[in-house]
């Protein structure tokens, strides 16, 4: 502002931005255009404000013909049921079936489904996709029924010539009525169509003479009908088999597998199923010859260790020997699955903080590492680290490197990890995880 | 300031450690006291206490107000508040004040020797899940070579890098103590502070 300027006029406007808002009922000789100079905030300077920036709102505004096009759509995506559905409703369902639908129906708010509903990804959804619209002969199998639901005698006695001959001809009528539900074609047929007709006609008179209502009669018609009922079945029918190459390729006879005592007494042991342990990744690290010096001379066996691992924090090591080079390996793999200890990981990804270990003359170090420094160890610790699950590791065995203590005492260091809330507890203290802090908590 | 005596209460911290013991001893000097009261403040040590040769009396040995004392305690208190301000110990004309409504008060006093050569610093020591919480102690400075470190060398060393020729405090809950013009401060205190000073010791 320049000096020129009489201070008469900044002061002209000052008086009513210190006051509070003018009042509700204005004064009857103020005017409106007087109210409007009040009002406006004091400049202080000569150059035009810049108009403030409209505030957001917080949420953004749906107006109202938006909504109700969405409340169309749910309409269309979920509608409710006319008069007409409702009665087919009601012959498939009982009154509280249907009460019972009609409740969770009124429950769910079809806006929400049409925003928000969609079809499941997570790991615990169902198997299976199913309006349970059609019955399906696999998992839909009918119920039994129980010979309390057969009204009057049960008894049955054989058939004599006629009656069977009358049965047969009933039941063959019924399956054919079954094979062409529009009538027996008449009249002068195709070969084609001629040949199908007797086959079936063949069939169905097959299928007729091995009917138990064939066989046996008695006074009961009702009591004859559940003959054939599958829901009086002892035995349900059986399971569709399904033929296909793939099928056909991966099927497995009992007798092609061979069962090995060893991994049984393992799964046991474990309380896993196979699939679980097809999972477990093992590498045999180390191989050598021993010779044990008895009375009747030397006897030559073989050393094995292996490592096992499932890539995801947990991590075995096995010893195994045995003058059969095949058995001391699979003794030691069954011990590595067994000694599986879990390895806890920071960000699924490294250790928590530096190890060392020492176990004999052999001295290993291990460091832990920023992401995406990679496994810069040596070989063992880098098979070990990638059993385990470990992506960023570096590592130094200043002394011994002898292979069978490098890997137990990497497997040690690992396995006895002081965790940072262990510690916390221990020193009564509160750690926290700047990295996790700085990265809002999404670090991995 | 002796980091020779310094060395000796590292090594016997961690020997007493590995044999489990819930009580030790250490002589007495101004640098050992600051240094203890750090460690406690840090959660290595549950107790440190001004003694004789002897231990002392531990809390629970020492006589306490009795439940129903405490309770006529707070009935008093709760009609009349006023007690609850101290009183003075003798009034202007050389009499006895009149025994307080609130009972006697305990005060638990441990032995100290006059003599300063006998007293000693009484330490408790910490274990967790059968495991000892100060398993390593050791010395920066040594005797024939102080290591003075800058701010923001600690800082450094405080986020694992390595600062001169110390090393990063890498093992998950290390910590450092570090001497300097303010008293015996952790390292990432001395950080938050902007201070440098001798660093003294590590302890995992």
């Amino acid at each position: 502002m320049s000096v020129c300027r009489p201070a008469r006029c900044l002061f002209s406007r000052a008086a009513p931005t210190t006051l509070p808002k003018p009042s509700p009922s204005p004064l009857p000789f103020s005017s409106s255009a007087a109210r409007h100079h009040h009002n406006r905030p004091r400049s202080f300077h000569t150059s035009t404000p810049r108009p403030a920036r409209h505030r957001r709102p917080h949420y953004p505004s749906i107006k109202a013909d938006d909504l109700k096009l969405l409340n169309q759509a749910a309409q269309a995506t979920a509608p409710v049921y006319k008069k007409s559905e409702l009665s087919l409703l009601q012959q498939q369902y009982t009154p509280d079936q249907l009460a019972a639908i009609e409740a969770a129906e009124a429950v769910i708010d079809r806006k929400d489904l049409y925003i928000q509903g969609s079809l499941r990804t997570d790991p615990w959804r169902l198997p299976y996709e199913d309006d349970l619209a059609e019955v399906d002969p696999v998992t839909d199998i009918p119920d039994k029924l129980s010979p309390e639901s057969i009204k009057g005698k049960k008894t049955f006695r054989e058939a004599n010539a006629l009656e069977r001959d009358e049965a047969i001809a009933r039941i063959a009528n019924e399956n054919m009525a079954k094979l062409y539900p529009d009538g027996v074609p008449e009249g002068q047929l195709s070969e084609k169509d001629q040949q199908r007709l007797e086959e079936h006609m063949e069939a169905a008179l097959m299928q007729a003479s091995m009917d138990p209502r064939a066989v046996y009669t008695g006074p009961n018609q009702k009591a004859l009908d559940t003959l054939a009922d599958p829901r009086h079945s002892r035995i349900y029918a059986d399971l569709p088999r399904i033929e296909n190459r793939m099928m056909r390729q991966t099927r497995r006879l009992a007798s092609d597998e061979e069962e090995d005592p060893r991994q049984k007494r393992l799964l046991k042991y474990l309380d896993w199923d196979k699939d679980k342990l097809k999972q477990i990744r093992t590498k045999t690290l180390v191989v050598h010859g021993v010779t044990n010096q008895t009375r009747m001379g030397k006897i030559q066996s073989m050393y094995f260790l292996t490592i096992a691992g499932n890539g995801n924090g947990l991590l075995g090591v096995g010893e195994g020997k045995s003058v059969e080079p095949e058995e001391g390996k699979k003794q030691s793999v069954m011990a590595a699955i067994r000694n599986l200890r879990p390895v806890p990981r920071y960000e699924n990804r490294t250790i928590f903080g530096d190890l060392e270990k020492k176990v004999g003359a052999t001295k290993v170090q291990l460091f832990s590492r920023p992401p995406g420094f990679g496994l810069r160890v040596q070989h063992l610790i880098f098979e070990m680290a990638r059993a385990a699950g470990l992506h960023d590791l570096a590592a130094r065995t200043p002394r011994s490197r002898n292979k069978m203590n490098v890997i137990k005492a990497t497997w040690e260091a690992l396995c006895n990890q002081k965790l940072p809330d262990e510690i916390a507890r221990a020193r009564g203290k509160k750690l926290v995880d700047v990295r996790k802090v700085y990265y809002g908590g999404s670090v991995h | 300031m002796s980091l020779v005596n310094l060395a000796h209460v590292c090594s016997h911290l961690q020997n007493a450690s590995k044999a489990r013991l819930g009580l030790t001893s250490i002589p007495v000097s101004k640098l050992h006291v600051n240094l203890m009261l750090g460690l406690q403040r840090e959660g290595f040590l549950s107790s440190v206490t001004l003694g004789g040769t002897t231990p002392p009396k531990p809390f629970l040995l020492q006589p306490t107000t009795s439940p129903e004392e405490l309770e006529t305690m707070a009935d008093t208190l709760a009609d009349e508040p006023w007690h609850a301000y101290p009183t003075l110990p003798e009034s202007q004309d050389g009499r006895k004040a009149p025994p307080s409504p609130l009972g006697e008060e305990r005060v638990f006093d441990v032995h100290v020797p006059l003599n300063p050569a006998r007293r000693r610093l009484w330490l408790g020591l910490k274990y967790w899940n059968n495991e000892p919480v100060l398993r390593k102690m050791k010395l920066i400075s040594k005797p024939t070579r102080r290591i003075w470190l800058t701010s923001e060398e600690l800082g450094k060393i405080t986020r694992t890098r390595q600062a001169g020729f110390v090393k990063g405090l890498t093992t998950p809950g290390e910590c450092m103590f570090v001497t300097t013009d303010r008293g015996i401060l952790e390292a990432r205190e001395c950080v938050e502070r902007r201070l440098g000073g001798m660093a003294l010791c590590r302890i995992a």
